[in-house]
């Protein structure tokens, strides 16, 4: 009996042994092909730069693209990625010197309640711009919210003495030489074995978001530091001169940003009666209104009588106050302001510049043998919906899960799949196999 | 044995696709043998096999059996190379038949207890697919009372009526977060019912030679009561009500031909082959009572093939006390590329079985078997376009006790 027993106890364990045996997957190598992240440096704007919500703040920081790649180059001899990090639990700083942005409800004009975004505080915190990082430097991330193709190469562009508007906080914090440094002279100054370059997009977007008000487009012509194509030159050269590996972003169209789409042209909603007396009011300058959708008035200084009504193509941003359309009567009684306006011509100048910078930006990638990442195409597939293991992406604000709150830069999940499609661009290029990273791991926009 | 293999991939051009949620644990002597039993008169579990024979089987008998089924799965994401697995809890497919009737009688009677469709799989927390599904189990129960009819020494008859139950739970995450960075979740659980039959005719040709042919209906699961539980941050609760769904999900119908050949006294072998009518599994739809625009209903495609399965086993009796027996079947999955989906990551697979049968005395048996089942898939999903590769091994070790009287 013993006997049997222990024969039993025996083939008991053997058998609980032999089914908790588990499947394995053999996983692809990560192999980095021709190219060396040893020293990998990011130059670009706001969104390299980890600005989201409105604000440069800590987590948005930790999720900027340029760091969610570096993760992944960890898995082929990447080095250490270095950030000029703001505080954790700070609330950020934005370039009003505004705080970040978070969902809330929010009472409006009418009384209803529906969530929308809020600032997290009164007003920033400004002793991010007081006190210099630059101890804690170098930085492999050397990109800052509003920089320019042609800012980047412009020396002393931290340098305070250069007056307000004439220099770059966010830079001052982080040089190591403010007042004569450049964005280019730090990063090349790290010798960097990798780069990635994303300029362009303020080139044309500090001019959109004012709706053509302040600022101005880069022009494509016209020397380094005038022009843009000259400008990416002097990056492009300077960063390969020792033979250094990189990827270039292209810039997206405005269409495939909610800032700009969020707002429709034609969103006066009018009934018979409504109508009619619109018509009526508006009967010296000719505009007509009819019942159901009608385009915005907005204001044109080339239009009889300063104003007009908006057509298709034509972009009111996200800006624009939401209770003074509801209930101050603007774009019907009164036009909206031009700041809040792009018009088809300005539409037309910025997606010229766009295309053209684009051009410029593939030509230089296919000379030099970089990896060229097509932001826009890929923008313009989340524009139309993008299923990612399950989760659905759009371009719409706050549902479409991609764009953050200040509906111009990326949430988690978009700047994952934004880095995504740099590694997809960096392998084909140069014949690496660095894995994507898991999306499903970042958030898109959360909610109370 | 690969030649075989090799020849049944020439006949059936459906082979390339794949068997879903179907659980062929419906007697051991059976399972040993790979699952085939349409034309051998064993046991009470013939009840099940072909309700045909019954009437031939020369004793009463009351038996039960359980068959815990062991799984582990894993799941490779192709961009990322992450590797996700399971912790399913285990399952416990059972058994339990009775027959009876008068010896001199051709009536046979008869009561089955099984269940033929089932699966429990959960996934570790965070895994890639969780949008998909984090947790899903089917568990179904027919109870089958069963009639059979010896017609002559040659051929017999029969036929059960099926009442089905059926019990489902479906668990995913929402790609939504509150403000802790907490996941939002959907929990869809329901029980439901349905109707069908099992019929099956027995031809003995020889004492060595004999065939069976059998067809089980469709069963559909209706659950019109289903309860779905949304966890979502406070400011969205309206817009993903919580509250009843209905759903209906078809066990499709099954048609086998068997033969069992008897070369000499100790020796038998049987083969079966079965068509499963999964076809008729194309969406599975859920029905929300209070929809929103966040809540629509939604119908997900699964667009199931019919599919193909072929067993082969074998029983050798050792002594008087002692049956030793195994099996190998090919099951062909159901499932065509682009719908293969993390609750049932089916493949087209061989599975491999052996048993024992020991002959207590006084009319008691034990039977033991074991079957193991290896599954490698890749695939990208239309729906969610979750691309990369499952593996699973499943291990079922099962046992019945027989009491013929």
């Amino acid at each position: 009996m013993k006997k049997i027993i222990n024969t039993s106890v025996l083939a008991v364990s053997v058998s609980l042994v032999f089914f908790s045996c588990k499947p394995e997957i053999d996983l692809p190598v990560a192999t980095k092909g021709n190219v060396d992240v040893s020293k990998y440096v990011a130059i670009g704007n706001s969104m390299s730069a980890g600005y989201s919500d409105n604000a440069l703040y800590h987590n948005a920081q930790l999720m900027a693209y340029p760091n969610l790649m570096a993760q992944q180059f960890s898995q082929i001899s990447g080095g250490a990625f270095k950030q000029p990090m703001v505080n954790a639990g700070s609330v950020g700083i934005g370039s009003y010197l505004n705080s970040q942005l978070i969902l809330a409800p929010s009472v409006d004009c009418q009384g209803i309640i529906s969530l929308a975004p809020k600032y997290l505080a009164d007003k920033g915190d400004l002793t991010i711009f007081g006190a210099s990082v630059a101890a804690q430097g170098p930085f492999n991330n050397m990109s800052v919210p509003g920089l320019k193709s042609v800012t980047a190469i412009y020396p002393g562009y931290g340098n305070p003495a250069n007056g307000t508007g004439n220099f770059n906080p966010y830079f001052t914090r982080m040089a190591a030489d403010p007042a004569t440094a450049s964005i280019l002279s730090e990063a090349a100054g790290q010798a960097p074995t990798f780069f990635s370059l994303s300029v362009g997009n303020d080139d044309v977007l500090a001019y959109a978001i004012s709706g053509g008000t302040s600022d101005a487009i880069t022009p494509s012509a016209g020397p380094a530091g005038m022009g843009f194509d000259a400008s990416v030159d002097v990056i492009i050269n300077t960063l390969t001169a020792n033979g250094a590996k990189g990827a270039i972003a292209n810039v997206p169209g405005l269409t495939s940003i909610p800032y700009f789409t969020t707002v429709p042209f034609n969103g006066l909603l009018l009934d018979q009666a409504n109508a009619d007396a619109l018509t009526a009011a508006y009967s010296p300058l000719g505009i007509t209104f009819q019942p159901g959708k009608n385009g915005f008035i907005i204001e044109d200084a080339n239009a009889p009588g300063g104003m007009r009504k908006s057509v298709d193509g034509e972009m009111i941003l996200l800006s624009v106050p939401q209770d003074s359309l509801k209930c101050n009567g603007w774009g019907s009684m009164k036009p909206i302001p031009n700041q809040y306006v792009l018009t088809a011509n300005e539409v037309t100048e910025i997606s010229n510049a766009i295309t053209s910078y684009n051009s410029k930006l593939q030509a230089i990638a296919i000379e030099k043998g970089l990896a060229y990442v097509d932001v826009s195409a890929f923008m313009n597939k989340v524009k139309t919906g993008i299923v990612y293991n399950g989760v659905s992406l759009k371009t719409e604000f706050v549902t479409g899960g991609t764009f953050s709150l200040d509906g111009v830069n990326l949430t988690p999940i978009g700047n994952a799949l934004l880095a995504n499609e740099f590694i997809k661009a960096i392998n084909s290029t140069y014949g690496s196999t660095i894995p994507q990273l898991n999306a499903t791991k970042y958030k898109g926009i959360s909610f109370p | 044995m690969r030649k075989i293999v090799a020849l049944l991939t020439i006949c059936s051009p459906l082979l390339i696709q794949a068997q879903g949620f179907q659980v062929s644990l419906q007697g051991q002597k059976q399972q040993a043998m790979a699952g085939a039993g349409t034309a051998l008169m064993a046991d009470g579990a013939s009840l099940f096999y072909n309700p045909g024979g019954v009437s031939f089987l020369k004793k009463n008998s009351f038996s039960i059996g359980v068959t815990p089924v062991i799984s582990h799965a894993k799941y490779a994401d192709e961009s990322s190379a992450t590797v996700s697995q399971t912790n399913s809890p285990a399952s416990f497919p059972f058994t339990a038949y009775m027959v009876f009737g008068r010896p001199a009688s051709r009536l046979k009677y008869g009561v089955a207890v099984y269940t033929p469709f089932g699966s429990a799989i959960e996934w570790e927390k965070g895994w890639t697919g969780r949008f998909a599904v984090t947790r899903s189990e089917l568990t179904t129960i027919y109870f089958q009372p069963t009639v059979s009819y010896k017609i002559s020494e040659k051929v017999g008859i029969g036929a059960g009526f099926v009442y089905g139950y059926g019990k489902v739970n479906f668990e995913r995450d929402i790609p939504i977060t509150d403000n802790k960075g907490d996941y939002s979740s959907a929990k869809l659980e329901g029980t439901g019912n349905g109707f069908g039959f099992n019929a099956g005719i027995y031809y003995k040709s020889s004492e060595r030679v004999s065939f069976g042919l059998t067809y089980r209906s469709e069963v559909k699961m209706n659950l019109d009561k289903g309860k779905a539980t949304f966890t979502v941050p406070a400011t969205l609760a309206s817009s993903f009500p919580s509250g009843n769904f209905t759903a209906s999900v078809p066990m499709p119908q099954i048609i086998t031909f068997g033969t069992a050949l008897k070369p000499c006294n100790n020796l038998t072998f049987v083969f079966d082959a079965s068509m499963i009518g999964w076809k008729s599994f194309d969406t599975l739809a859920f029905d929300y009572e209070t929809n929103t625009s966040e809540l629509p209903d939604t119908k997900s495609p699964r667009n199931y093939k019919n599919a193909f399965s072929y067993r082969l086993g074998a029983e050798y009796s050792i002594n008087k006390k002692i049956d030793a027996r195994t099996g190998i079947k090919l099951l062909v999955s159901p499932i065509q590329d682009g719908y293969v989906t993390p609750e049932v990551p089916d493949a087209t697979h061989v599975n491999y079985s052996a048993g024992l049968g020991y002959n207590m005395g006084r009319g008691m048996n034990i039977d033991l078997s074991f079957t193991f089942q290896s599954m490698k898939r890749k695939d990208t999903n239309i729906e969610t376009q979750m691309s990369g590769t499952y593996k699973t091994y499943i291990f079922m070790p099962g046992i019945s006790f027989n009491y013929n009287f």
